[in-house]
């Protein structure tokens, strides 16, 4: 340990201990005959177990660090290498970490955080850009120092690689590791670039959200879930940093950048794509022409002549021979005056997107259309609630059955994204709507995949399983009775079989007999042999559900302990 | 209700210390028998889990002798259970995180404890200790905090994957490096002439339910000389297989 107070290498002047860390210490000196301050950081023998391959790796990357020179990196100015101890002198930045910031005042404002993303994204593609490329692996908010200036300092750069690798052969706790990408745990392929992305898509989100994602709930959520104030455009950027897959982020700092220099772009972007998608121009331009030519007329000529626009594009729709014209006139439709509380065309639309492209799915780009028609005329079709519930009720089942947002097919989150839906068409419906119970049937089970592994973790589940199951029941018989789509009755017993294998356990703790699983059981199995599919993806969804029939009867028999 | 307890901890093939702790106390209060059993799995550097492992063991044992007490002439609720253990968890994480910024080093423990009395078992795991209740079969009471386990039950793996995925001794939490912890709890009816068993991770990786069963089921635990000579034959078996962790193991027969 140096002593404060004492000199250094004939230079430094020992003020103060300032921090320190797994093996080093880092002191703050002034050199007297310059007066200026520096950091040392010194790494100390006692902490390390092979002290002699330290120093060696710290020889290595401090020359390699000599030569860094970036505006938000400290300078390594001078090394001293002695008997018991490795002095590595640097800039000392004044300021504090951001680490600290979070704690004294939680969620930071969303312009500081995207001005400090721009630039740690600027000092890693620095890094990431040198020959050979240097990867920091330990992008967090306590090593990102914040200065008096507003600008950002990425410290804690003096320890050699081999300290950045997460060494997890023995049990580790998420608290001690960070945001560790998922391929940093190894097994999944080398840490690049890429995870450092990761990393500060993760930093990003604890800055802008307050909330650790290393804490529970453990999980990176859109942050407009959580701050319904905070860009979209934000949200896209981070949730594409966190993405699992390496290949599936930003692939380069600069790649990450331009996003981050245009985040409320992306918003408008994706707002003028789906007006020209939507063709509301042509749709007013026409409109404008049509008030035109009718001259001065008066407003009862004009709704009169809305309705005929209205019937026409209705009709065109109709006769359209592909579902993109079909979304092209039914948007067109909606948009003429006082028709959009009318709900023909938003039933049109719903069913035009589910077939659209000839595949089954509901994508985010058609998403955006159908949502933002809908947001557009709440006020109309509020005004109109019969209309309004059974737009609802068909968007939630199209979100249940068939949305994929291209984050992988994930059943939970298809349900998740529905319960709103199904909430509004009960809030607007009356008590003899005849579709309100599925409603209710629907909205529950989605909230009980949405609450199910928070209630996990406070160990409040109990209890939600039994009425679960009832519901499950309820909505195969409603459904097989109603002789639905295949792909819905697919997604269904699929929904009801993986529920069985992972609830089973559950599902007996809240007192559901095996006869009443076995008839469940059953009744999958039965009524997945009568399905009859037309397509491969129909096929292949139908073949699945059926290989793992298997392992859903041994995780019954294991819960029930049956023979 | 009535007990016999032993327990057994080993320090294993490789490691050079043993950072597991464990205690186990049977008590009389007003004429009624309980037990009262923790097990701790400390991690660190510097071969200081120990550290945390043991200061966690103490709190609860010292809350066992001098506030249990009270707590049961007095009568108590899961809630007071949950209430108290909480407080006892966040404390220690507290005393621990401070230890471990003062010597610049990171540690931590986990915890599985199990109080049966009146007739219930009062449960709590953080980590991936567990306490198991074995009857006519073997049944974890809790649930692992960890990185695959919690992937498991989000559908992202399944558990085949997670026995060889690379991130399974990545634990959600623990005592003395989260920034806060949320322990699992677990309650329910004791049963008679069944065996409770509390072990380390180190204890259950290369073994099978069905061997464990075949050790302990509770027809072949019928002194404490037998509960041990079980638990070491098992301990024995761990070893053999090559398990390099730390191995320990609490048992408590009930009748």
């Amino acid at each position: 340990m140096l002593q404060v107070g004492s000199l250094v290498d004939g230079k430094y002047r020992i003020l103060s201990e300032i921090g320190h860390g797994g093996m080093s210490v880092v002191y703050m000196a002034i050199n007297e005959k310059a007066n200026k301050t520096w950091a040392i950081k010194e790494v100390r023998k006692d902490g390390v177990l092979d002290f002699e391959a330290v120093r060696q790796g710290l020889v290595v990357e401090t020359d390699m660090l000599k030569k860094l020179k970036h505006q938000y990196l400290p300078s390594i100015i001078d090394v001293i290498d002695q008997d018991d101890s490795f002095l590595i002198v640097m800039d000392y930045v004044e300021g504090n970490s951001l680490e600290k910031a979070l704690k004294e005042y939680g969620a930071q404002p969303q312009e500081s955080v995207i001005e400090w993303a721009k630039q740690l994204c600027d000092v890693l593609g620095y890094l990431h850009t040198r020959e050979p490329a240097i990867i920091y692996r330990d992008m967090k908010p306590a090593n990102v120092m914040l200065k008096p200036d507003g600008h950002v300092t990425l410290i804690d750069f003096g320890t050699a690689r081999e300290y950045k690798e997460k060494n997890l052969a023995d049990t580790t706790c998420l608290g001690t590791i960070g945001y560790a990408a998922p391929e940093q745990f190894g097994g999944m392929g080398q840490t690049d670039a890429r995870t450092d992305i990761y990393c500060l898509g993760a930093t990003l989100y604890h800055l802008v959200t307050g909330m650790n994602p290393s804490e529970p709930p453990y999980e990176i959520k859109p942050i407009c879930d959580i701050n319904p104030g905070l860009s979209s455009g934000l949200e896209r950027i981070i949730l594409k940093c966190t993405q699992r897959n390496p290949d599936d982020r930003y692939q380069s700092c600069a790649e990450l950048m331009y996003d981050l220099e245009h985040y409320e772009e992306i918003d408008d972007v994706h707002r003028k794509k789906q007006m020209r998608k939507l063709g509301l121009f042509a749709g007013m331009a026409v409109l404008s022409v049509a008030f035109a030519v009718g001259g001065f007329s008066v407003g009862q000529v004009a709704r009169s002549k809305a309705t005929d626009f209205y019937e026409e594009y209705m009709e065109n729709a109709d006769s359209a021979t592909n579902d993109t014209e079909k979304i092209d006139y039914y948007t067109k439709a909606i948009a003429v005056p006082n028709k959009a509380g009318t709900e023909d065309a938003y039933l049109g639309l719903i069913k035009a997107i589910k077939s659209n492209n000839n595949e089954s799915v509901f994508t985010a780009q058609e998403e955006e259309i159908i949502v933002s028609q809908i947001m557009n005329n709440r006020k109309e079709l509020e005004a109109n609630p019969e209309a309004y519930v059974d737009v609802c009720f068909e968007l939630g089942k199209l979100y249940w059955y068939y949305y994929d947002n291209g984050n992988g097919d994930n059943q939970a989150n298809r349900m998740k994204s529905s319960i709103k839906w199904f909430e509004n068409a009960i809030n607007y419906a009356s008590e003899d709507y005849p579709n309100i119970g599925m409603c209710r049937v629907y909205s529950s089970i989605g909230s009980f995949y949405r609450d199910i592994s928070t209630a996990t973790v406070e160990a409040s589940d109990r209890g939600l399983y039994r009425p679960f199951f009832d519901e499950l029941n309820q909505l195969l018989d409603t459904v097989f009775a109603d002789d639905e789509d295949e792909i819905v009755k697919l997604e269904l017993l699929e929904l009801a079989r993986s529920a069985m294998q992972q609830y089973a356990t559950k599902m007996k703790k809240d007192e559901v007999s095996l006869e009443e699983m076995q008839a469940l059981y059953q009744k999958v199995e039965s009524q997945l042999d009568a399905v009859a599919t037309t397509t491969d993806a129909t096929d292949e969804k139908k073949a699945s559900t059926k290989a793992l029939l298997t392992d859903t009867l041994h995780a019954i028999q294991l819960a029930y302990g049956a023979e | 209700m009535e007990y016999l307890v032993s327990a057994t901890t080993d320090v294993g093939n490789v490691k050079k210390t043993n950072q597991d702790s464990i205690n186990v106390k049977t008590m009389t209060i007003n004429g009624e028998k309980v037990v009262m059993a923790v097990l701790c799995d400390g991690m660190g550097g510097l071969e200081k889990g120990e550290v945390a492992s043991a200061t966690v063991i103490k709190a609860f044992h010292k809350w066992t002798v001098e506030v249990l007490p009270g707590l049961y002439a007095r009568g108590f609720t899961e809630n007071d259970i949950r209430s108290e253990w909480t407080r006892l968890i966040t404390e220690n994480n507290e005393k621990i995180k401070l230890y471990g910024k003062r010597c610049a080093i990171s540690l931590g423990t986990t915890i599985t404890a199990i109080l049966l009395a009146k007739g219930n078992y009062y449960c709590v795991n953080v980590g991936d200790s567990r306490t198991y209740e074995i009857y006519d079969q073997v049944v974890s009471l809790t649930k692992d905090q960890t990185v695959v386990a919690r992937d498991v039950e989000l559908g992202l793996i399944t558990p085949e994957q997670a026995a060889t995925d690379p991130r399974r001794s990545v634990l959600l939490q623990c005592i003395g490096a989260s920034e806060t912890v949320y322990p699992d709890f677990f309650f329910g009816k004791e049963k008679q002439n069944a065996v409770y068993m509390l072990c380390s991770d180190g204890f259950r990786h290369e073994i099978s339910p069905e061997e464990i069963y075949a050790a302990f089921r509770p027809d072949n635990m019928m002194s404490a000389d037998q509960m041990k000579e079980n638990e070491i034959a098992l301990i024995d078996l761990n070893k053999r297989r090559m398990e390099r962790d730390n191995i320990s193991v609490i048992t408590i027969r009930t009748y």
